[in-house]
């Protein structure tokens, strides 16, 4: 059986290399029921027919050189070729492959967006293909825009798009230690509106948990717009992150060591055993953070024994680790074998600050813009006015217009 | 990479079945107390019915030096009731003691069983008789005869030991109430058997109604009065609202007090004391506590108490300490100190500490660790803990061993939470933003 | 030869040069001078991305990656003896110039750590800190304008100067300012 499709691919190229294409034709018309029979081999019979490269330069070709108005009046349709694009690249399991879409898929954003703050569901294959090639810089300067609009794609946009969107933004800025922004991503991911549960959205909860532990040292409130499905039915599903979350608050890293041998086998299978270890250590810094609110002097010793760290010359390793990230102000004394803790040295009064200060009020007062830009819209809203005032349609003024338009 | 798999279902959901063990709270309530200088006789004597009953059997339960002998006061008592299962079962407690303490054994009346037969009886009769009574009032629609039947009936199956049923009993005369006295009077009944049951916050509720009600009339009776904030300041202890109990208790009234059904005056005493102690500050400590004239009265049956108090004002913290110390076992058998008294205790000596440095710049550790009947290592660790909570504002300089007040920069500490301020609206209003988009697109997991 | 550039620019247009490359696999030296940039920017996550991303057959035939790999890997762990003992090889001569940069720019880090750090610091520690033989610390720490003491063997570093305020255009502030006040009424 085998054999004889073999024979049947060899003709195919031979004549197709010869340009025979009559030939050809009268073949493959010809061949229908024979390839009915050997279904099941196609898809091994398609993979050794070499069209891989054909049909990367057509894609390649098509979006770099479409009609970006073109296009943007087919999106859904675009969007798909790119989607399948993707799981096409995908589908070769070859990191270089992957890395070949990126540049495709980054124009092909460029092209289907009206304005650069606008979402659409490519960014999401742009994110896996990033992944997927362990190339990560080229997701950032889309992630790092904050977006206020969602690509209308046809009048659809799958939820599935926007959870992955998010849940691998989460990731890639997890991988490059943007714990801030990483937690932001998956929190966007959980506190996506939810009739059902979904396995991103319980996947984002796990590390959402993990990320936050890491940064804060506890998991922070969700906001209260979140679907209670998560409260319901993810939430029971992370127990063991929520035992490691507990154990984390008795800020006792045998407690935690213990929860996370415990839970092993689950951390180990949710690829999540990395961030689980970071835990640990941010445990570490935790509890000297904690010492240096108490403490103004503290020998080297005291301090391994009160942070359970094995040796003084470890507690001495990350207290200079620390130090260099600006996580504490603090200065070694090896003389006398102490650690004595500043405050903060920052005062508030340089200029330096000032102008940091500055910008920080400048983001501030162009979202309230933002808003006041959206609650404008809002008030204008014909349905909006109308279910204000209570007037039924006849009674507000010019009512016709409205009428016309179909609400 | 970890995207894989994450678009199938789990084979299996996730293992959520920790063994229920771990969780579970091991209460330690049984505080097992081996030395007390307590005065069992004049102890009981202090209370009437079931709260004589429950407090004997506690010390029963919590100290086998006086099992024997609160168990034998109980079993004499309960016979002065109708409650022959608890005549029943107190009875086969004292049986049960091993005969290693012969005496108590050797004494020990036989069962009366005919004690019991003709106390059942009599129950049961009376109980019939009221029942009738009663419903020859409902059947005239005489009310006060009904609030009346509804109580006497109330006080007999209180008698017999069914507090539920007396709970009901008394609760029904509610609707028969014609007189904000009689609301007064119900409110009490029902709140006498809702301690019994141990039901707060259904206690906490018919105080309010009754103080509502008194609250109208012109005169009011001191006696209920002070009954009234007992039974507050009792229910606020047991859930564990030290400052509210404190305060209640400081309301009673010395010479209206009569509660042997629920408490002694020296009960009041030591639980507005101590609560007083654990959550006052110096002012309102001297303010409310000491120079109260009212409250004097009931510290003078307890010149230990009183002590403590003043030592604690004094700042006199290690005599206060220890003196805690040693009254502290007989606390331990107080049916409803004793799970509070490991707390209490820990407040006042966190408030001790913080009152002991509160004048200080610096503090040299090891002077305030003798003042504390402790050690410099265990007074940094407490320490440590009181800077944490953020009870005291200091930092400990543990090479000189010297506890350095600190003073918080207002101007520093303003710019920071304002910037943390602003980067937490930022933070939320871009998720507010993308929402409103999410849900204008009807982005949803369905 | 002169160390390579890595200026922000620099970095962009190879990573570009990768990403546009035939096949999605770039030339040896792409890699190698990605490799180097991100080292000299001490941005050990992206190196690490990349490390992960180069075909194995290139990592063969290109040892020093490898080499390259095993300083960013004692980077990340900020073992600083362990970052010189690795740098401490014969490296390719096109890398030499980037790899002394790489040892030097490490030694000024460390000697900012020590300062920021330390008020006092043992001689040995400090010579393994900032790769100084022990008989050169006095020649080292005076260099910095610190003080040492033979007796204790100790080292007393200054703490490093705050760094100049950028000057404020009082004016622009001013009406900076301005703006905002009058936006809110």
């Amino acid at each position: 059986m085998a054999t004889s499709l073999e024979q049947y691919v060899g003709t195919v190229t031979h004549l197709s290399e010869q340009g025979n294409f009559l030939k050809l034709s009268e073949f493959i018309s010809k061949s229908a029921e024979f390839l009915a029979k050997n279904a099941s081999h196609l898809d091994n019979v398609i993979a050794s027919l070499d069209y891989f490269e054909t049909l990367y330069v057509q894609t390649q070709e098509f979006i770099f050189n479409c009609n970006g108005e073109h296009v943007r009046n087919a999106t859904s349709n675009f969007a798909d070729l790119c989607h399948k694009f993707t799981q096409y690249l995908m589908d070769t399991r070859q990191p270089a492959q992957a890395m070949r879409g990126i540049p495709i898929l980054i124009k092909a954003i460029n092209k289907i967006q009206l304005f650069p703050s606008q979402l659409t569901s490519i960014h999401s294959d742009l994110c896996k293909l990033c992944l997927q090639s362990k190339n990560l810089q080229p997701a950032l300067q889309f992630l790092n825009v904050d977006f206020v609009d969602i690509g209308n794609e046809g009048g659809h946009y799958d939820a599935k798009d926007f959870l992955l969107y998010y849940y691998y933004g989460g990731m890639i800025y997890t991988a490059l230690k943007s714990y801030d922004r990483a937690l932001y991503f998956f929190e966007v991911a959980i506190t996506t509106p939810s009739m059902a549960v979904s396995h991103i959205m319980m996947e984002a909860y796990k590390k959402y948990i993990l990320v936050a532990l890491i940064l804060h040292g506890k998991i922070p409130a969700l906001p209260k717009y979140t679907s209670q499905v998560v409260g319901k039915y993810i939430k029971p599903l992370c127990q063991p992150y929520y035992d490691l979350a507990t154990s984390y608050s008795t800020n006792d890293p045998n407690d935690l060591r213990m929860n996370v041998n415990k839970h092993s086998e689950v951390f180990t299978k949710d690829n999540n055993m990395g961030l689980v270890k970071q835990c640990i250590i941010s445990l570490y810094k935790k509890n000297i953070q904690r010492l240096t609110k108490t403490f103004l002097t503290l020998s080297l010793a005291d301090m391994a024994g009160r942070v359970q760290l094995p040796s003084p010359s470890e507690a001495e390793k990350y207290v200079l680790r620390m130090i260099e990230d600006g996580e504490i102000f603090a200065t070694i004394n090896q003389k006398d074998g102490m650690v004595e803790f500043h405050d903060n040295p920052e005062k508030y009064n340089s200029a330096h600050m000032l102008l940091q200060l500055n910008t920080e009020m400048q983001k501030c007062i162009a979202l309230d813009e933002k808003l006041q830009e959206m609650d404008r819209d809002i008030t204008v809203n014909s349905q909006y006015v109308q279910k204000c005032t209570g007037l039924h349609e006849e009674e507000i003024p010019g009512s016709s217009n409205i009428k016309g338009q179909g609400y | 990479m970890p995207q894989q798999g994450i678009f199938q279902p789990l084979e299996e959901p996730m293992q959520v079945d920790a063994s229920p063990e771990e969780n579970e709270n091991v209460k330690d309530g049984h505080t097992i107390v081996e030395n007390t200088t307590l005065d069992l006789d004049s102890y009981a004597k202090q209370y009437e019915g079931i709260a004589r009953l429950n407090r004997l059997i506690f010390i029963a339960d919590h100290c086998p030096t006086l099992k024997v002998e609160a168990l034998r006061m109980a079993l004499a008592y309960v016979q002065t009731a109708h409650d022959t299962s608890l005549y029943q079962q107190i009875h086969r407690r004292l049986q049960e003691i091993p005969s290693t303490l012969p005496d108590a054994v050797a004494n020990l009346p036989p069962l009366d069983n005919q004690w019991i037969e003709m106390t059942i009886k009599k129950g049961q009769l009376k109980l019939e008789k009221l029942d009738t009574d009663l419903k020859n009032y409902k059947s005239n629609s005489i009310k006060e005869s009904i609030r009346r039947g509804n109580d006497d009936l109330g006080d007999h199956y209180l008698d017999m030991g069914d507090l539920c049923n007396a709970l009901k009993c008394y609760s029904r005369a509610r609707d028969y109430c014609t007189s904000p006295k009689h609301v007064v009077n119900m409110c009490l009944n029902v709140i006498k058997v809702s301690v019994y049951l141990e039901n707060w916050s259904h206690v906490i509720s018919y105080v309010q109604k009754a103080e509502s009600t008194t609250g109208r009339t012109e005169d009011v009776d001191p006696i209920v009065q002070t009954k009234l904030k007992c039974a507050a300041g009792l229910a606020d202890l047991a859930t564990g609202k030290y400052k509210a109990a404190a305060k209640n208790f400081l309301q009673a009234s010395f010479d209206n007090f009569n509660y042997p059904e629920l408490l002694s005056s020296s009960n009041v005493a030591t639980y507005g004391a101590l609560c007083a102690l654990a959550s006052f500050d110096r002012q309102e400590l001297q303010k409310n506590v000491i120079s109260s004239s009212s409250f004097k009265l009931f510290l003078e049956s307890d010149p230990q108490l009183r002590d403590i108090l003043h030592m604690f004002y004094q700042s006199k913290y290690d005599s206060c300490l220890t003196l805690l110390e040693k009254i502290k076992n007989n606390l331990l058998l107080d049916m409803y100190l004793a799970p509070h008294v490991n707390a209490l205790y820990i407040q006042i000596r966190n408030r001790a500490l913080c009152q002991y440095f509160s004048p200080y710049l610096s503090a040299d550790m090891h002077k305030m660790a003798e003042a504390f009947n402790t050690n410099v290592k265990d007074l940094e660790d407490e320490l440590m803990q009181l800077i944490l909570e953020g009870q005291i504002n200091a930092r400990i300089d543990s090479h000189n061993k010297i506890l350095y007040a600190k003073d918080i920069d207002q101007r520093s500490s303003t710019f920071e939470k304002s910037i943390a301020m602003g980067q937490e609206y930022e933070r939320r209003t871009k998720a507010l933003i993308l929402r409103s988009a999410m849900l204008k697109y009807q982005v949803q997991v369905k | 030869m002169a160390a390579i550039a890595y200026d922000s620019e620099s970095v962009a247009e190879l990573e570009l040069q990768e990403l546009e490359s035939p096949g999605g696999i770039a030339a040896p030296n792409v890699y190698i001078n990605l490799m180097a940039m991100y080292l000299l920017r001490n941005d050990l996550c992206n190196a690490k991305f990349l490390w992960k991303r180069i075909p194995s057959s290139i990592k063969s035939s290109h040892p020093e990656l490898g080499h390259m790999w095993s300083v960013g890997q004692k980077m990340w762990q900020r073992d600083f003896p362990g970052i010189y003992e690795v740098l401490n090889r014969e490296w390719p001569e096109n890398l030499k110039p980037t790899m002394n940069a790489l040892h030097e720019s490490t030694r000024r880090r460390a000697i900012n750590l020590v300062s920021k750090a330390y008020s006092s610091i043992n001689m040995d520690t400090f010579a393994t800190l900032v790769s100084v033989p022990l008989a050169d610390v006095n020649k080292v720490a005076k260099a910095e304008g610190w003080t040492t003491d033979d007796d204790t063997k100790m080292v007393t570093p200054k703490k490093p100067e705050a760094p100049p305020d950028p000057c404020l255009p009082n004016e622009e502030h001013l009406s900076i300012l301005t703006d905002y006040i009058l936006k809110d009424s």
